[in-house]
């Protein structure tokens, strides 16, 4: 069994009285496809924002690859190679679809304090090699031109996927990639994270169960903040205690 | 090609410029005061335009750049003064001066940057009254003349007046000095300068933090770094026009420094074009030219003026070069004005 790429310990998230999260104690192998499931205001979100530097901790600790990164930022964390996708498409809607790709891939190749970064871009074609290997593995090249604006909700959602993938992380965080989308889109999106899965460490926050029972290696059930179980898609699915806390909140998602 | 393009019609604009304005009523000092100042506006689009800043408060580095130029010809180097000295250390003051307030503001956004920048321009405005021993208080530092341009073995005097020939309509040659041909190849540098910059990958990033801030620090950008560095360049370029002012007019007042002047620099940038090369130039001419040729024939020049901007504001929101110019800018005043508030989770 390889070693944890991402662990957290005694995590916890405040505001004020509110505890959005607590005590998480989580680890995910190199290599794995993870969903992290729950309730709706189960802390999903935050638990996420809180691994990609979006949001600082008030309590425990953040791992990657061995490294303490509590403290570290989140574009220091993007250099280490920890990607997040919104839940809502976070793009540049005045760029053309590649541009938004290459924007990440520019933050990739050259650091702030290269001298690299008085000349111009576009003598580096490492920069678009990355940019269209991004859009080629979401399926978006035939788009590579259009103002990203104007994509229609599915791609641009696809899009901000492509971006966190040309920043060439090793883990991945997407936050429910395929909310909202049709269902044709949410099964050729299914395939698209299928494939990225084979290529890195992939954090999933979904509430389509078909989905996530479906690609998960494994899965973490969050509930009010902690941790409520953890296993196998098939011994989540028999769990009692998980099955409680979504017939008791929420029931938006069926297991 | 497009290098060639660039310095041909731009040396062009610039030798035909002080010609150009004398049919209208200009005059050649004017010409140069306007490129002095268009400096300045140059550097301040990078962060109103670029980087989506709204500074009110340039006149603190274009009043100290003023003050240190020609304290440092008669009051640091007084038996040796020179002119680059002059310059330099104007520049390099008011560069650090820049990148410590710059720390300090470059975390807000919008309106409270833009009270935080005028803050620290009155600050810099009482210092600069109240000091009287080396700034002299409100009668300013009066009567310092330039030391010459000193280039390897030769020495110029900058306000050596061309030989009289007589243009007709077009003013009569005497009437520039060798200081306007000094202070147009500086504006050629500054242009290529920000042309190089913005279309380097620190232009191509700074735009994308201005679009999308969160998404520019997720994907490895710190938004912080590199609106300092904005900030920075735009202070230096301001403290580079102010130490020109200083050396050019022999006389520097604390109303360099005031809300008014800062006020300028923001009027000049967006009626010219926010975003645009040669906008905020175009845009410091434009309104130069009313305030100075316009007030000498009405009272009224106040009331122009403003009806010239609000006018550009409602009809041209991007400006004169962003609406006609040929690439026009994507952008319009509302969005390079209203800085994108960070989202709290």
């Amino acid at each position: 069994m390889s070693d944890p790429i991402l662990e957290t310990k005694g995590l916890g998230k405040r505001f004020g009285a509110f505890a959005a999260n607590g005590d998480i104690d989580f680890s995910v192998r190199e290599g794995e496809l993870r969903a992290v499931i729950g309730p709706n205001g189960a802390g999903k979100t935050t638990f996420f924002n809180l691994l990609a530097g979006v949001a600082r901790p008030t309590d425990g600790e953040i791992y990657f690859r061995g490294e303490r990164i509590t403290h570290v930022t989140g574009s220091q964390r993007v250099a280490r190679g920890i990607a997040k996708a919104f839940q809502t498409a976070n793009i540049y809607p005045d760029e053309t679809v590649l541009q938004n790709c290459r924007l990440a891939a520019l933050a990739r190749v050259t650091g702030f304090f290269a001298l690299e970064v008085l000349r111009s871009s576009r003598r580096l074609a490492e920069v678009d090699r990355i940019a269209n290997e991004a859009l080629e593995l979401l399926d978006l090249q035939p788009l590579s031109s259009e103002r990203a604006g104007d994509l229609s909700h599915g791609d641009k959602k696809r899009l901000d996927i492509a971006i966190a993938l040309a920043t060439q992380p090793r883990i991945l965080l997407l936050d429910e990639p395929v909310a909202g989308m049709s269902l044709e889109e949410v099964h050729k999106t299914d395939g698209l994270i299928r494939g990225l899965a084979k290529r890195m460490t992939v954090l999933l926050i979904e509430h389509d169960m078909t989905m996530i029972m479906g690609i998960s290696d494994s899965i973490t059930v969050l509930h009010q903040g902690r941790i409520l179980a953890e296993g196998t898609p098939a011994e989540i699915r028999a769990n009692v205690t998980v099955q409680e806390a979504y017939l008791g909140g929420h029931t938006e998602g069926h297991l | 090609m497009r290098d060639l393009r660039f310095y041909g019609l731009t040396v062009l604009g610039l030798v035909l410029f002080p010609f150009a304005i004398h049919p209208i009523g200009g005059y050649g000092g004017l010409a140069t005061q306007i490129l002095i100042v268009g400096i300045a506006s140059i550097g301040f689009n990078l962060l109103l335009g670029y980087a989506g800043l709204l500074s009110y408060g340039q006149a603190m580095f274009y009043g100290v750049g003023g003050y240190m130029a020609l304290l440092t010809v008669s009051r640091f180097f007084p038996d040796h003064p020179n002119f680059w000295l002059a310059i330099v250390l104007a520049v390099a003051f008011v560069t650090l001066m820049a990148l410590v307030i710059g720390t300090l503001v470059v975390r807000l956004y919008g309106i409270y940057f833009a009270l935080l920048t005028l803050a620290f321009a009155q600050m810099f405005f009482f210092i600069v009254f109240k000091w009287r021993d080396l700034t002299q208080g409100d009668d300013g530092l009066q009567g310092i003349a330039s030391p010459p341009l000193g280039l390897g073995p030769w020495s110029i005097d900058l306000t050596t007046p061309f030989p009289a020939l007589d243009l007709g309509p077009f003013g009569n040659l005497s009437d520039l000095h060798y200081w306007y041909v000094f202070v147009a190849i500086v504006t050629l540098a500054v242009l290529a300068f920000m042309r190089a910059l913005v279309r380097s990958q620190f232009g191509e990033t700074l735009a994308a933090i201005r679009e999308n801030e969160e998404r520019s620090r997720l994907i490895g950008f710190d938004p912080k770094l590199y609106k300092l560095a904005a900030f920075v360049i735009a202070g230096a370029l301001t403290g580079l026009a102010g130490a020109l002012r200083g050396l050019y007019e022999t006389s520097i007042a604390p109303d360099s420094l005031t809300v008014e002047t800062s006020g300028n620099f923001v009027i000049f940038t967006v009626i010219g074009g926010v975003k645009t090369l040669f906008g905020p130039l175009l845009g410091t001419g434009l309104v130069m030219y009313l305030q100075n040729v316009v007030s000498a024939k009405t009272d009224a020049w106040r009331l122009i003026e403003g009806i010239v901007f609000v006018a550009v504001i409602v009809f041209l929101p991007g400006g004169v070069l962003g609406t006609f110019g040929r690439k026009r800018a994507r952008t319009d005043l509302a969005r390079a004005v209203r800085a994108k508030p960070e989202t709290t989770p």
